[in-house]
């Protein structure tokens, strides 16, 4: 039985200025997810670089480099409790040059906040993170056009911008908007309607967090294997498979498939973390049992038998590219994918996404903060499927051996079959 | 046997937190459990416990041990380690001052909250360890709330936050360089909440220190520390008993405790809901030296 999720990872997005860290700080404010201590110290910052009132961007702005330039470089997770359920938000910097944090930030993001200036519009930076978003399967957008006190809390002015957001979604096929107008300086509509924007009946930000519909384990089962127990049980040599079950319910008695190898076996156990149960479902992380001694090692995924991964070694993907150094084909290095760690051959890069014009161009390199459309070959097979169909067996990082950074992330758009 | 119908907060916490620690037992060659006795640190002993059972931990636990102790704390270590069966080293500042590694700090003031980083990085090269698990949780600080769940540190011990690794998805980059190692968090997205409200799900024990009793105290700006042989006090520093409980553990000489009377785990748990002031803000001197302070300190190698 899926089950509503009891916790969102959030993301918010959007340019330079247009007010990400304050919403976040009226959010945690106004949730009473802010001490006094921290405002203290929001005010003793303020104060020491000449702002007018509470900066409370300086509140997960929290590095020295940060503060000094008046920028996000990397992203803060806050958590907070929206009537209930648990919002894990990451702060992402609006800066271009850090586009590689904002991806790290809204990988795995089930909702992405972005912000858009009442007064100035969609920006680049707006269009391009919305792609992102879209992506790397950020299904759903608060889109909040921020600022409207400085545009007289003007709904025409709201309806032009709600329509230029859903409209630029729709053109990349991208993820479902609902807009809301929005002061995160003055608190409208983040955790409570405003008589300022009588004219909106829509959500506030906190009921679309709250409200969002998102199931755990709907897709079909999946565990990577990350590592084998092994205990005297009896005096038999009890083998248990623990790892995480990143989609989906097993129960006892399935048939299930190891892969790559394809054995078979029944489940016969599963463990909760010392509890054992008939069944388990996702986000769980679990120790499995099965009726026959089959070989299987951390790596291999245990799925249904009828219902598994492909098993291929090459696929065509989306790669963002997060490193320095250019990617140009062919190029040799490691993938993480699941629990493995292989070595890979980018074959040939086909398209790069042209985030000025929203168009896919031909390309022959991918520089930092690119995405583009590579075919990815792997030393050895793996079990994977469209990062569209399942995010966990369809994503994979990028190291490079040499330097050991990591340089990509790939999202699979097609298992091409050996 | 039972079916789940519902799945809670804790529920997937604690199932992020065994995935972690299960990925860096099957990644890195040696990692190493940092275990204070605090509160953090013993629902994270907990836990790899539960992601290993019924065999044992695949690695051992090290407390970095200041010499400045509350003895209630050290005494909770000793037991709890012999609960769990496991293997603990013990680093010592006391010995990095006998052997000139460090200077002790003298006065009113001194503090060997700073000195436990050189300890920290020399037994880790010592032992080689190339994985050191911590409890430290994002909300704490916000130096924190920026940290990577494997957050690199190069062969000085030193963070980089201006150059982490991109950490998208739950993949982790678990590839090192020699003498370098991960710091690792399982409980990165962990509440201070969560912690006890697990720690009552699973009916942990405590040291007795983090429920209300009865201490000879001082107050230091603004804040109540204990009365220890090994605290020099200034000359205003009037020693009085009081009713506390202490919020976080860690060195002596730069942890308060608060006036409370929560007795149990259900009373902590309203005081902390309807706390006004954050963990670290009501417990740490060691953080308010400056605006950075952490940063600074991690920087360094610190925890």
């Amino acid at each position: 039985m899926p089950v509503e999720s009891p916790m969102l990872h959030a993301v918010a997005v959007g340019s330079v200025d247009d007010g990400k860290s304050t919403l976040i700080g009226r959010l945690l404010y106004e949730t009473g997810h802010l001490n006094a201590d921290e405002i203290a110290h929001v005010e003793e910052a303020s104060r020491k670089r000449g702002r007018k009132g509470l900066d409370l961007a300086l509140l997960t702005d929290g590095l020295r480099a940060e503060r000094e330039q008046g920028i996000t470089i990397d992203v803060a997770y806050r958590s907070f409790d929206a009537q209930g359920r648990r919002i894990l938000l990451g702060d992402a910097p609006g800066h271009e040059q850090y586009t590689r944090n904002m991806v790290t930030a809204a990988a795995g993001a089930d909702v992405a906040i972005l912000l858009v200036d009442a007064k100035n519009g969609l920006t680049d930076q707006t269009r391009r993170h919305l792609a992102i978003c879209g992506m790397l399967g950020v299904s759903d957008v608060v889109a909040c056009v921020n600022k409207i006190d400085l545009v007289e809390y003007d709904q025409a002015r709201f309806a032009e911008l709600a329509d230029e957001l859903v409209a630029a979604s729709m053109a990349i096929d991208g993820p479902r908007i609902t807009p809301i107008p929005l002061s995160a300086l003055e608190g409208v509509n983040i955790t409570e309607r405003s008589e300022a924007t009588a004219w909106y009946d829509g959500p506030t930000v906190l009921d679309v967090l709250h409200d969002l519909d998102r199931k755990v384990a709907e897709e079909e089962f999946r565990m990577p294997v990350q590592w084998v127990i092994r205990h005297d049980e009896g005096g038999a040599d009890v083998r248990g498979l623990a790892g995480r079950i990143t989609s989906g319910t097993v129960e006892v008695g399935d048939e299930v498939v190891a892969l790559p190898s394809g054995r078979t076996s029944r489940i016969s156990r599963i463990d909760v973390l010392g509890d054992e149960r008939p069944s388990a479902s996702a986000p769980l992380s679990v120790t499995l049992h099965l009726e026959d001694d089959v070989d299987v090692s951390r790596g291999d995924v245990i799925a249904p038998v009828g219902n598994a991964p492909a098993v291929a070694s090459r696929i065509t993907a989306t790669i963002a590219w997060l490193d320095e150094a250019p990617l140009t084909a062919p190029a040799r290095l490691e993938a993480r994918q699941g629990n493995r760690l292989v070595p890979v051959i980018i074959e040939e890069l086909h398209e790069r996404l042209d985030l000025a014009a929203m168009e896919q161009v031909p390309t022959d390199a991918l520089e930092v903060n690119d995405l583009g459309i590579a075919t990815m070959l792997s030393a050895q097979p793996l079990a994977v499927e469209v990062y569209g169909d399942n995010r966990e067996m369809g994503s994979m990082v990028l190291v490079d051996p040499g330097s050991n950074r990591t340089v990509g992330a790939v999202m699979v758009r097609e298992v091409i079959r050996d | 046997m039972s079916t789940i119908t519902e799945l809670s907060t804790l529920d997937v916490l604690e199932a992020e937190a065994v995935h972690i620690i299960r990925e860096c037992a099957a990644e890195c060659e040696r990692p190493v459990l940092l275990f204070s006795g605090g509160k953090d640190s013993i629902v994270l002993a907990h836990l790899a416990t539960k992601a290993f059972a019924p065999a044992g931990l695949p690695f051992p636990l090290m407390h970095v041990d200041t010499g400045h102790n509350f003895p209630e704390v050290i005494e909770y270590r000793d037991w709890f380690v012999g609960e769990i069966d496991e293997r603990l080293i013990v680093a010592s500042v006391e010995e990095s001052i006998a052997q000139g590694r460090v200077q002790d700090e003298t006065g009113p003031r001194a503090s060997r909250n700073r000195l436990q980083t050189t300890t920290l990085l020399d037994a880790i090269a010592e032992h080689q360890f190339d994985a050191c698990f911590g409890g430290a949780r994002r909300d704490e600080e916000r130096a924190r709330a920026k940290e990577r769940v494997f957050s690199h540190r190069d062969m000085f011990g030193q963070w980089d936050p201006r150059n982490q690794r991109p950490e998208p998805w739950s993949i982790y980059n678990t590839k090192l360089r020699k003498g370098e190692h991960f710091r690792v968090f399982p409980l990165s997205n962990w509440t201070e909440v969560d912690v006890w409200l697990y720690i009552q799900r699973e009916g942990l024990s405590l040291p007795s220190i983090y429920f209300a009793h009865e201490r000879e105290v001082f107050m230091r700006d603004g804040m109540l520390m204990a009365a220890a042989d090994f605290v020099e006090r200034l000359p205003n520093e009037e020693v009085f008993t009081e009713t506390v409980r202490f919020r976080t553990v860690g060195d002596a000489t730069c942890t308060a405790g608060m006036k409370s009377t929560a007795a149990t785990v259900e009373e902590v748990l309203v005081e902390t809901r309807a706390s006004d002031i954050s963990e670290r803000g009501a417990s740490r001197a060691d953080d308010k030296t400056s605006e950075a302070a952490m940063e600074d300190r991690k920087r360094g190698g610190y925890f």
